[in-house]
């Protein structure tokens, strides 16, 4: 077992990747929360799409936002990086947007949203999770070079 | 014969001792003491800074094989007619519920570092939660 250990340890890292270190811990938040946005439009797009068609619609855009951002943070190269960036952005607009309009008006989507209320019924994570994201990839971006120099 | 007493939703909850409805609670309960004792596990790794160890991936496979069984009871009980309200509600949890550990095992096993541990008990955590809903699922809630 420490053999193993050592032997991938061994493996040294290579330039700054989004999806390394305690990134790794936010690409699986990311991911669960992709699963459950996703189980979640595909619930509603398929039994009652015809009772909130707006509210789902949102709810699947921002399934498939979360699913991009979880691969684009994974793979971490430098095209991916402007994914993440565009979608984590994405998120962190939507979750305030959607948030701030379903307090002021509750029947604004007529059914929630993984967004409404700020993420309340996701414990707040969804509106946690992208400024995390902003700032990892800000500090990962930055980071690079300083590794290059040290 | 036990389908028929708990087919009524009101009537759901005192259920005959020994029903495949009390093996579902048992096997539950069994998943979330199991997903809190991996949790431990990691979260001892992450305060000794210490990576993911092929040991605790197998605790993991002891939590899957559990999932896999309460999916036998509960394809038994969808069968007899006692199954979920909602079956599609219910059966796309417990999709989520039997793949988040595989997938973040190997994502864990990946990295090397203290963060390893961290994606474990975030996972496990996550499980236990997971069941909490197909209890609540499967009871109508």
């Amino acid at each position: 077992m420490a053999d193993l250990d050592g032997g991938m340890m061994a493996r040294a890292p290579a330039g700054r990747r989004t999806g390394q270190g305690f990134g790794r811990v936010l690409v699986t938040i990311y991911g669960i929360l992709a699963f459950a946005a996703l189980g979640r439009s595909s619930y509603e797009l398929v039994v009652k799409f015809g009772e909130a068609p707006v509210a789902y619609t949102l709810s699947t855009l921002a399934a498939v936002v979360y699913v991009v951002a979880t691969f684009a943070l994974a793979i971490g190269t430098p095209a991916w990086r402007l994914t993440a960036w565009i979608t984590v952005g994405i998120e962190a607009v939507g979750v305030l947007t959607v948030g701030a309009l379903s307090l002021a008006d509750a029947e604004a989507f007529g059914e929630s949203t993984v967004w409404s209320g700020f993420g309340q019924g996701y414990g707040y994570v969804p509106l946690v999770l992208p400024f995390v994201g902003l700032w990892w990839l800000w500090r990962t971006s930055h980071s690079r070079s300083e590794e290059r120099t040290a | 014969m036990e389908a028929q007493v708990t087919r009524d939703p009101i009537a759901a909850t005192p259920a005959p001792p020994g029903s495949l409805r009390d093996v579902i609670l048992a096997l539950l309960l069994l998943v979330v003491a199991l997903c809190v004792v991996l949790a431990g596990w990691a979260g001892w790794f992450v305060a000794r800074d210490r990576a993911v160890i092929l040991n605790q991936l197998w605790g993991g496979a002891v939590v899957e094989g559990v999932v896999l069984v309460q999916g036998v009871v509960a394809i038994v009980l969808g069968a007899t007619g006692a199954g979920a309200d909602d079956p599609l509600l219910f059966w796309g949890y417990y999709a989520t519920t039997l793949v988040i550990l595989p997938i973040a095992a190997a994502w864990a096993f990946a990295e090397r570092t203290k963060w390893s541990s961290v994606v474990l008990l975030v996972a496990s955590l996550t499980v236990a939660f997971l069941e909490w809903r197909l209890w609540q699922i499967w009871m109508g809630a």
